[in-house]
């Protein structure tokens, strides 16, 4: 967790001889490293100021690809959207791992299996997810339209409606997210100091009472960090939204990132693609840190 | 009417359990949502097992009245999707072999030893996560096809070489690793080489274990790089490839239904899934120890 990256290697005493043979061993994983991460970072930077196609020579063109973004009306509802994701599968990711961890840690009868379940749709591909859902979802023949329909509700078209389109690629998402927050709530109860529970069970405090009073604020960090993760990871969104809806219909669904991709494959038009790419970080960057600054100040 | 002194009874023989007749509901809405939670790989399972003509019907079948394996048979036949699975065990397999050495080098060089600049470089590692892969891509692919590397193994395997996850957590384990046999080898005058090669090496097996499910399940899983860097059908990737039985990418399951994408996804799924249920103590602990993702 983050907090342990704080922990460092044993300081270095002046006296001490230098490790010369340290270079040769971390160069192996820094090499590829600066090559195919570092480099394509910067690369990147410098790309998105240019006019980048499949043929002919790349022309520098200063901020146009930024200006032209701010004016595209589809990059608009690509970011409209891919907040959208944000506001819609963070607060449900958050929420349901944590009941889930909730439940996995009274380490009642069957937990064990309870937790495996919860967590097996984490470990698999975004094409499994996708397609599988495409299949649940189908507005026709699909299981969620079939057992809603015994709720007396008709058939919704999940993926091929404009209205729909997002929460079905969303449903998906929570499904898929959820092991990985359900894991870090899991470990983090599980580390709340026994004696707590004790303390307050002493004083007469009801489940829910020790949930809120003594529980939730031990929990403060990781679920700090769990929005943080979670929130960047749902402003990536591409994948799902690739094999379910190829960002359709009329663009309902499309992500920063799906729109990056149509840019860049389908149009050649790399250097905006790379520019669009940009914003998307620099969204990611202004989030986090507003996210830290709003903690910090509670 | 359960009297005060049955209800007694029951919670005398709950306890055990940890459970109380209060307790109780929740318990098995529980169990309840759990079994839910599972019914998405149930029914790709199921589906995949039945006649095309049977999937797309009113009712539904959780238990197929008649199993055939056709649909396997059939995207073996109709598609290269032996081809597929052999480059993602292959890309998988290098991939993630290379990283955990080179990563376990890594985090033993920035417990272990003293040289200049290498607080920084791991200040480097951690901070790079910070600018999502997704960024840098687009220029990734740019500089692959500059170098005549698009639809090549090595652009497939180059790009995951750089998951920061493995140096965490190799470093994490050898910061609390016991300096003594070390210390003894170094006495006996063996290279820093020899000691992490025959010593600290071998004995990191649970973050060993630990990377090396982790760090091939999201290799296995990874889409978006491979689906950029090439482009031919026999150069694909099991989950790009699959990809294709997706209504809005091939329009085969638009036509025949349902039946052959279970089919497909259910392979694509099997091995880490497998990975995971076997493997599970490893793989949510160093989860939740390295809270980084790929």
């Amino acid at each position: 967790m983050t907090a342990t990256i704080g922990v460092r290697a044993r300081p270095r005493a002046e006296d001490e001889p230098v490790d010369w043979i340290g270079y040769v061993f971390v160069a192996f994983f820094t090499l590829p490293f600066l090559l195919f991460n570092i480099a394509p970072i910067f690369f990147g930077a410098y790309v998105g100021f240019t006019k980048w196609g499949i043929f002919g020579k790349p022309k520098w063109i200063g901020l146009q690809n930024f200006t032209d973004a701010f004016k595209d009306e589809f990059v608009a509802i690509a970011f409209k959207n891919t907040i959208l994701y944000g506001l819609v599968i963070v607060p449900c990711v958050v929420v349901i791992g944590f009941s889930f961890a909730l439940y996995v840690h009274q380490r009642w009868p069957l937990s064990a299996l309870a937790r495996t379940l919860f967590f097996s749709p984490y470990v698999v591909s975004a094409t499994v997810i996708g397609l599988v859902w495409v299949w649940m979802l189908d507005t026709q023949f699909g299981l969620i339209n079939h057992y809603l329909g015994y709720l007396g509700i008709e058939n919704i078209p999940w993926l091929t409606s404009a209205n729909w389109s997002l929460i079905g690629v969303s449903i998906a998402s929570v499904w898929w997210d959820l092991g990985l927050a359900f894991v870090l709530f899991l470990a983090a109860l599980q580390d709340v100091p026994r004696d707590l529970h004790e303390a307050a069970e002493v004083d007469g405090a009801s489940r829910w009472q020790r949930l809120w009073l003594v529980i939730l604020p031990q929990l403060r960090p990781v679920i700090s960090l769990v929005v943080t993760l979670q929130m960047i990871s749902s402003l990536r969104i591409f994948s799902q939204v690739y094999v379910m809806t190829n960002g359709g219909p009329a663009s309902s669904s499309s992500s920063v990132i799906f729109y990056m991709y149509l840019e860049a494959i389908f149009r050649q038009h790399f250097g905006y693609a790379s520019a669009v790419a940009t914003l998307l970080f620099l969204m990611i960057v202004v989030i986090t840190i507003v996210h830290r600054l709003l903690i910090r100040e509670r | 009417m359960a009297t005060a002194s049955t209800m007694g009874k029951i919670n005398r023989r709950l306890r055990p359990y940890g459970l109380r007749v209060g307790t109780l509901p929740v318990w098995l809405i529980g169990i309840l949502i759990a079994a839910l939670w599972a019914m998405p790989f149930v029914w790709m399972i199921s589906t995949s097992l039945k006649y095309p003509g049977d999937v797309m019907t009113a009712d539904i079948e959780w238990l197929p009245h008649r199993v055939t394996f056709d649909n396997y048979v059939k995207i073996f036949g109709e598609y290269p999707v032996a081809r597929w699975f052999f480059n993602s065990i292959f890309v998988a397999g290098v991939s993630t072999g290379l990283n955990i050495l080179f990563g376990a080098m890594a985090g033993y060089a920035l417990a272990r030893l003293k040289f200049p600049g290498r607080d920084f470089l791991f200040f480097l590692f951690v901070a790079s996560l910070m600018v999502p892969t997704e960024v840098t891509v687009v220029p990734l692919l740019l500089a692959i096809i500059k170098i005549g590397w698009w639809n090549t193994y090595q652009a497939l395997i180059c790009q995951p070489l750089t998951y920061v996850y493995s140096v965490y957590i190799f470093r994490q384990f050898f910061l609390s690793f016991p300096r003594d046999l070390e210390d003894a080898a170094k006495m006996d005058g063996a290279s820093h080489f020899l000691i992490f090669w025959r010593i600290a090496f071998p004995l990191a097996r649970a973050p060993m274990i630990a990377a090396i499910i982790i760090v091939f399940t999201f290799n296995w899983n990874n889409f978006l790089w491979p689906l950029l860097a090439v482009s031919d059908e026999s150069m694909k990737t099991l989950p790009v490839g699959i990809a294709a039985f997706a209504p809005v990418i091939g329009t085969r399951t638009q036509l025949e239904g349902f039946a052959l994408g279970m089919a497909g996804i259910t392979i694509l799924s099997v091995p880490t899934l497998l990975l995971f249920f076997f493997l599970q103590r490893y793989f949510i602990q160093g989860l939740s120890s390295g809270a980084v993702r790929g």
